[in-house]
C-alpha cells in the first residue's frame, strides 16, 4: 500500500513544495524590489504585482472552471466588477463600515449573482455558459454606468477606504502586498486540495466527457455551478481588493476587455494547469510594461511602443494565436516540461560522472 | 414482480420518431444472476441500456430497480441508486491516471463536497484514504494494479476495457450492465473476462450483458433474452435459445425447418 499512496499523492505532495516555494519567493519580492533603481526598469514591481494579485484572485478560480470543468466564461470581469462595487458602495456610503467585511460581502455578492446566472444555464450542454456569460458582462457593465445613484455613473466611486482589518491598517502599497498576495495563496492551496479531492476528480470528469461523468453518478449540472459559483466567489473577492488598492473605480475598469484578458491570462499560463493562473497573470501584466520600456533600453526602438493602450489587443489576440497553435498546455505546462527535462538531462551527467569515478577507482 | 428480481423491465418502448427502437421490451433479471441479452446489430440493445440508465425517457413503460421506480430519472441518479453501466465505445477519462479512473467510480458512495475538500477536513481526509484503498483493492481484482499511475488512455486496448469495468466496480454497484465487454479482445482476454465475470456472479453481483462473443454469453449467462427489431423474440436458457427457430432466423435469415 505504501508505493501506491506515493504515486498518488505525488502531484499534490509536488504542489505543496511549489506552493511553499512560491510563497517565500512572491513574500520577499517587496524587500529587494525596491533596491533596484527605478530608472533602469522603469516599472513599479511592488505596485504591478499588488495589481496582479487582484487579479490571480478572479483568474484562478476562471482556471478552475475554464481548465478543470471545460466551461467557458466571458464575463468574469462582471463578478470582478460586482466584487468592487458591492465593498465600494457599502464602505463609502457607510463611513463605519468595516472594510474586510466589504471583501467578504463583494465575494458573496458575486457569488450569489453567479448561482442566479449559472443554476438555469449550466443545466444546458455545451457552450451556453459562454453566451450567458457575455451577456451578464455586458449587462453588468451597462448597469455599473446607469445606476448613477448607486454607482456614480461614468464618473465612479472615489475616495474607497483603505483596508483595515482589526485597526491594523493596510495603507500602503508595501502592507497591502502581503494581504493580498496571502489570499492569493490562500485560494492556490484551496484549489490545490479541491483538484486532488472527490470534487475536482468529478470536474475533471465532466470535462473529458459529460455522458461518462454522469454514467458515474456524477450530476453534472450541480458540479459546473459549483465550480462557476467558487468561481464569481474567488472574482469577486479579486474586485473588491482591486477597489481597496486603487480607492477609485469607475465602469471603464470592468468592461468586456476584462474579462477577455482574464481569459487570456488562463489560456497563456495553461488551462487545466494550477499554476497556469498565476503564471498568466504575472506575464500578462509585466509584459506591457517591458514592451513600453523597449525604446528606453535599446537604441533605434521606435517611441510610439511607450503607448501601449493603442496596440494592445493587436499584442493579446496574437499571443492568443500563438498559443493556440505552438503551446497549448500554456507557459506553466512548458516550465515543468523545462524543469523535468533539466532534472533527466543533469540527472544522466550525474551518471556518468559517478560512473567515471567508479572507473578510476 | 416477484421479490428477486433485481430489474424489472415492463413494456418498455422507445420511438425515434415514427421508428419504434423498442417496443413493448418486458424482461426481468434476477437478483445475483448473469443476464445475457443479445440480438443482430440494431436490434435495439444500447438503445435499451440507454433507456435503462436514464440517457433516454422512454415513451411507455415502466422500470423497476430493487422495488423502486427509477423511470424518467436522470442517469446520475440511477447510477446512485445502483445501477451502472459500461460503454460499447470505450469511454474512459483524459488526463487521469488508472487509480484516478477507478477514483470516479467511488462517487456514488462518498459525500465530500467542496469545502470539507477544500479545507481538507478530517472527514473528507479520511474518506479520500478509503476511496484510494477500495480502488486499489478492485484494480487488483481486474488485474491492474502494477502501474496505477498510468494515464488511464495510455494503456492496451483490452486494458481499457478492463479499466471502465472496474470503475464501474468501484460504484458498489447491485447490477452491472455491460455493453460489448468483450469487444476487440483476444481469446485470452475473453477467457481472463468470463472468468472474472463468473467470480462477481458468486461475490453477489447482478449482471446484465449486451455481448456478441455467443461463446462468452453461452458460458456465463444463466439465462438469455434475444431482442431483433425492438421485440423480445425468445427467451431461455443458453441451450433453448440456441436452438430456438425464431433465433437462428434472426441471426441467419433463413427459415429453420
Amino acid at each position: 500500500m505504501e508505493k501506491l499512496e506515493k504515486i498518488d499523492a505525488t502531484e499534490k505532495g509536488r504542489n505543496y513544495r511549489i506552493l511553499l516555494i512560491l510563497s517565500v519567493f512572491i513574500f520577499t519580492v517587496p524587500f529587494w524590489a525596491g533596491l533596484i533603481p527605478g530608472s533602469i526598469l522603469h516599472m513599479d514591481i511592488v505596485n504591478l504585482m499588488v495589481l496582479a494579485g487582484t487579479y490571480a484572485c478572479a483568474v484562478i478560480g476562471l482556471n478552475l472552471l475554464v481548465g478543470y470543468a471545460g466551461q467557458i466564461s466571458l464575463g468574469h470581469a462582471a463578478f470582478f466588477g460586482i466584487g468592487a462595487y458591492t465593498t465600494a458602495i457599502l464602505c463609502t456610503r457607510m463611513a463605519w463600515f468595516p472594510t474586510w467585511l466589504g471583501v467578504i460581502l463583494g465575494g458573496l455578492v458575486a457569488g450569489i449573482i453567479g448561482w442566479l446566472v449559472g443554476v438555469p444555464v449550466l443545466r444546458l450542454k455545451g457552450h451556453y455558459l459562454a453566451m450567458a456569460t457575455l451577456g451578464l458582462g455586458e449587462i453588468a457593465f451597462i448597469l455599473f454606468t446607469q445606476l448613477k445613484g448607486l454607482t456614480g455613473g461614468t464618473l465612479g466611486i472615489l475616495n474607497i477606504p483603505s483596508l483595515s482589518i482589526f485597526g491594523l491598517e493596510f495603507d500602503t502599497e508595501f502592507k497591502l502586498y502581503f494581504l493580498i498576495w496571502a489570499v492569493v495563496m490562500l485560494m492556490m492551496l484551496l484549489s490545490i486540495n479541491i483538484i486532488c479531492s472527490r470534487v475536482g476528480r468529478a470536474l475533471r470528469a465532466l470535462h473529458s466527457s459529460d455522458d461518462a461523468a454522469e454514467a458515474m453518478g456524477i450530476n453534472t449540472a450541480r458540479y459546473k455551478t459549483m465550480i462557476f459559483v467558487l468561481s464569481a466567489v474567488f472574482a469577486g473577492i479579486g474586485g473588491a481588493l482591486f477597489a481597496h488598492f486603487l480607492n477609485y473605480i469607475d465602469p471603464a475598469s470592468f468592461t468586456f476587455f476584462l474579462s477577455i484578458l482574464f481569459i487570456t491570462m488562463v489560456v497563456i499560463g495553461g488551462m487545466g494547469n494550477i499554476w497556469g493562473g498565476l503564471v498568466g497573470v504575472i506575464f500578462l501584466i509585466f509584459l506591457p510594461e517591458v514592451i513600453q520600456g523597449l525604446p528606453h533600453w535599446i537604441p533605434l526602438v521606435p517611441e510610439s511602443l511607450t503607448n501601449f493602450g493603442n496596440y494592445e489587443l493587436v499584442v493579446y489576440g496574437l499571443l492568443l494565436i500563438l498559443f493556440m497553435m505552438y503551446m497549448p498546455k500554456g507557459i506553466a505546462f512548458g516550465l515543468s516540461r523545462g524543469t523535468s527535462y533539466a532534472k533527466t538531462k543533469f540527472g544522466h551527467l550525474r551518471d556518468r560522472i559517478s560512473a567515471r569515478k567508479y572507473e578510476g577507482h | 414482480m416477484s421479490e428477486q428480481d433485481m430489474l424489472d423491465i415492463d413494456g418498455v418502448t422507445k420511438m425515434f420518431g415514427g421508428l419504434a427502437a423498442l417496443k413493448e421490451v418486458s424482461f426481468s433479471v434476477n437478483r445475483g444472476e448473469i443476464k445475457g441479452l443479445i440480438g443482430p446489430n440494431g436490434a435495439g440493445k444500447t438503445t435499451l441500456f440507454n433507456v435503462l440508465t436514464g440517457v433516454y425517457r422512454p415513451n411507455a413503460g415502466s422500470i423497476t430497480l430493487n422495488g423502486s421506480s427509477v423511470t424518467g430519472l436522470r442517469p446520475d441518479q440511477i447510477t446512485s441508486m445502483g445501477m451502472i453501466r459500461t460503454f460499447q465505445t470505450i469511454q474512459l477519462f483524459e488526463g487521469m491516471t488508472v487509480l484516478e479512473n477507478t477514483m470516479v467510480g467511488c462517487h456514488t458512495w462518498t459525500r465530500s463536497g467542496l469545502f470539507s475538500s477544500g479545507l481538507k477536513l478530517p472527514g473528507a481526509r479520511r474518506e479520500e484514504e478509503k476511496i484510494r484503498e477500495e480502488s486499489m483493492v478492485i484494480l487488483k481484482d481486474v488485474g491492474l494494479d502494477t502501474r496505477p499511475g498510468e494515464q488511464g488512455t495510455n494503456l492496451p486496448y483490452g486494458q481499457q476495457r478492463m479499466l471502465e469495468l472496474a470503475r464501474a466496480l468501484a460504484s458498489r454497484p447491485d447490477i452491472l450492465l455491460l455493453d460489448e465487454p468483450a469487444a476487440g479482445l483476444n481469446q485470452y482476454e475473453t477467457g481472463e473476462l468470463s472468468q472474472l465475470l463468473l467470480s462477481l456472479r458468486e461475490q453477489g453481483l447482478t449482471i446484465l450483458l449486451v455481448e456478441h462473443d455467443m461463446g462468452l454469453v453461452m458460458k456465463v449467462s444463466n439465462e438469455v433474452v434475444v431482442l431483433d427489431y425492438g421485440k423480445v423474440i425468445a427467451r431461455g436458457t443458453p441451450d433453448e435459445v440456441q436452438n430456438d427457430p425464431k433465433v437462428i432466423e434472426a441471426y441467419l435469415g433463413i427459415e429453420a425447418d
